[in-house]
């Protein structure tokens, strides 16, 4: 259950007008959000990791591990499937559905070729698929993307016409989860050095029974080499940035068909209300907010991790 | 939900059949524990020089009575899973799976993979002795423990036939670690041991040439020149009668009528040194040449060479028996902590001694001791047992 973006905005307004302190506009507002909900999506890990080494307790509402367990349950996304590439390693799973797609046709002779559709930023942001007349290329060998990702150069310089379909997957990759073989054998990450030993001794060598992975260039390199399919890999996604758009009638109307609500759960509702006080404070100058939100949030903090 | 999965069917005649009643079904899901494997792409078509090489036979029957004939259509396997390529190719009728290879026995064991899985599950995590551990690690303490196991615990004896040739020499197997006994055997397929010998031995290296004041002499690299095995010779060519001071027939049955049986078996030569005196020939492992070497009285016989391997040469070795497999966990427990820092001693010596005492457990069980068994022998003994 996400947390309404409208009620947060609102209730911020509320408090920062108690006093006629200020105005928090809707951008103002919107990128506030996306860097609290990062801050505290952040938090998480630390927070998991410290209560992971303390006694916890078996109830069924207050189990602490099972409380942030739940909080990244949102985020966590099911095993999907990773692409063999031809360089000899895995790409990261992409999201099935993409964000969007250009088609282009190749002139003979001409090498480079401007995006007119895909926004340059979230090219280079961004995963693609390459396909010259529905075949899927490797980039590198049969194309590069420009560093910023606005133009697509074609290699070798084509010598017929044909259609290129470039397909955008937008990056919404966090952390690496767990990378599994034939749906049922999980694949150890290993680091390089330890891959070295690893290999050399008889009795740990990888094989396809027990597989290892180095994670690198956010590409997993599967050993033993042998292996070239039957990839999955989970993983935790980025959160989406809340967008609490508007339509101007006399003022800014809450336009719910196009916002995006905060994705973190709804018990930090009370936490990202303060969160967003304690910037919108720095926002208009007043010390007074921030100083109220930050002792809250220090409160809360102690109450949590005591 | 019990351990075994497959039928009586399935066990037995290492066989299972799936009856297709509705039309259009191309995809049939067989569930032997054993994995069915295509030795390639082309290998289903019975026309494959591969096909042989399939570790499953895959047939036909319209009435599910004999004869199956082999199914002649393109399919994949997955998981034990059929795909045939064209559904309405196949009339309704009974599709039969025979595994060539049966598993008989097999419960007895568990594999080396269950183990490791078994032991990350149960023993490793938060909140537990061993909060983590890679599993590199934890498949190379089970490995390990195999060996260890393999040496002195499990009843992991390898056995192979063969026959002495005139060089009287047989090659160590490729999974030799040790040898647990060799005895050749008589036309009734009785075992005779042949022992080692401290007669004589086999140097480690090639004699080396020697000049007439005892200097060994170099070639033109600087290197000894290497002559040809003396002792090794004169071994092959000894009279072993000379040495264990026999002059009567071999007696190649053991069968207590027999004339020089009855003389020999039953021992009158008091005060002979067994060590010499024995008719079945000794041996002495040729680390040099990784052979096995015996004396000249056995060449031709038949022979059992019982030896050791680590538990690990081959994919079927790797099973415990399930006797042990509680002294396995321990033993990974134990040498995980053991090698673990800020793990407090105490807690390592709890599992020390946890080790110490499972595995002794499982050797009492594995030893196989039967009281029926031990009352038949001391029978012969004139004892009398209760049981």
């Amino acid at each position: 259950m996400a947390i309404s973006v409208d009620t947060v905005y609102r209730t911020v307004l509320l408090i920062l007008n108690k006093e006629s302190r200020g105005y928090l506009t809707p951008d103002e507002y919107n990128k506030i959000g996306t860097q609290v909900q990062l801050e505290m999506f952040n938090e998480y890990f630390e927070d998991l990791n410290q209560q992971l080494r303390i006694p916890e307790n078996d109830s069924e509402y207050s189990n602490r591990v099972k409380n942030l367990e739940e909080k990244l349950a949102v985020f966590k996304t099911p095993p999907a499937i990773a692409n063999y590439n031809p360089g000899g390693y895995f790409n990261l799973p992409t999201p099935s559905a993409p964000s969007g797609q250009e088609t282009i046709t190749s002139a003979i002779g001409q090498n480079a070729y401007a995006f007119q559709v895909l926004q340059a930023a979230q090219v280079s942001a961004g995963t693609l698929e390459v396909f010259f007349d529905g075949v899927l290329q490797t980039e590198n060998i049969n194309y590069t993307i420009s560093p910023g990702g606005g133009f697509i150069n074609v290699l070798p310089s084509p010598t017929t016409v044909f259609v290129i379909n470039v397909v955008l997957y937008e990056n919404d990759f966090y952390k690496i989860g767990t990378v599994i073989y034939d749906d049922e054998l999980e694949v150890e990450r290993v680091n390089r050095n330890d891959f070295l030993y690893i290999n050399m001794s008889p009795l740990t060598k990888p094989s396809t029974e027990y597989p290892v992975y180095i994670f690198e260039k956010n590409n997993l390199y599967i050993y033993p080499t042998t292996i070239k399919s039957d990839i999955t890999a989970s993983y935790l996604r980025k959160p989406i940035s809340p967008v609490w758009s508007f339509t101007i009638s006399g003022g800014y109307v809450y336009d719910p068909a196009n916002s995006v609500d905060f994705e973190l759960q709804s018990t930090e509702q009370t936490a990202l209300v303060i969160r967003v006080l304690a910037y919108a404070g720095v926002v208009i100058r007043d010390p007074q907010i921030i100083q109220a939100a930050m002792n809250k949030i220090q409160e809360e903090k102690v109450n949590e991790k005591s | 939900m019990g351990l075994i999965n497959e039928t009586n069917q399935q066990y037995y005649a290492a066989s299972q059949t799936i009856h297709v009643i509705n039309a259009g079904i191309n995809e049939l899901q067989y569930t032997f524990d054993a994995s069915m494997k295509l030795y390639s792409t082309s290998s289903w078509s019975p026309s494959d020089l591969d096909y042989g090489k399939n570790n499953f036979i895959f047939e036909y029957s319209f009435t599910g009575l004999d004869p199956y004939t082999p199914v002649n259509v393109a399919y994949t396997v997955t998981n034990n899973l059929i795909v045939l390529s064209f559904a309405t190719d196949f009339s309704l009728g009974y599709f039969r799976v025979r595994l060539k290879e049966t598993n008989y026995g097999d419960y007895a064991g568990v594999s080396l993979k269950s183990i490791v899985n078994n032991f990350i599950v149960a023993y490793i995590g938060e909140g537990k002795i061993i909060p983590s551990a890679k599993r590199t690690d934890v498949i190379f303490h089970a490995k390990r423990g195999m060996q260890e196991f393999s040496y002195d615990t499990l009843k992991s004896i390898k056995q192979q036939e063969l026959s002495i040739p005139n060089t009287l020499s047989v090659i160590l197997p490729q999974d030799y670690v040790n040898y647990v006994k060799l005895s050749w055997v008589d036309d009734l397929g009785v075992k005779h041991i042949i022992y080692p010998t401290r007669l004589t031995s086999n140097p480690t290296d090639m004699p080396i040439q020697q000049g007439d004041n005892g200097v060994p002499i170099q070639d033109e690299y600087g290197s000894n020149l290497q002559g040809t095995p003396i002792i090794e010779e004169r071994w092959g060519n000894a009279d072993d009668r000379r040495i264990s001071g026999s002059y009567y027939p071999d007696f190649q049955n053991a069968g207590i009528n027999e004339y020089a049986g009855n003389r020999f078996g039953v021992g009158q030569r008091y005060g002979a040194n067994p060590e010499t005196s024995t008719m079945n020939g000794w041996f002495t492992v040729n680390e040099r040449e990784g052979k096995i070497s015996f004396s000249s009285n056995l060449v031709g016989r038949v022979i059992i060479f019982e030896y050791i391997s680590d538990g690990l040469a081959y994919e079927k070795d790797m099973h415990l028996p399930k006797l042990a497999e509680e002294a396995m966990y321990a033993h990974i427990a134990y040498s995980i902590l053991s090698v673990r820092a800020n793990v407090p001693e105490y807690i390592v010596q709890r599992f020390k001694r946890d080790r110490s005492a499972k595995l002794r457990n499982t050797k009492i069980r594995l030893s196989n001791i039967k009281l029926e068994e031990i009352t038949q022998v001391m029978r012969n003994k004139s004892k009398w047992i209760k049981h």
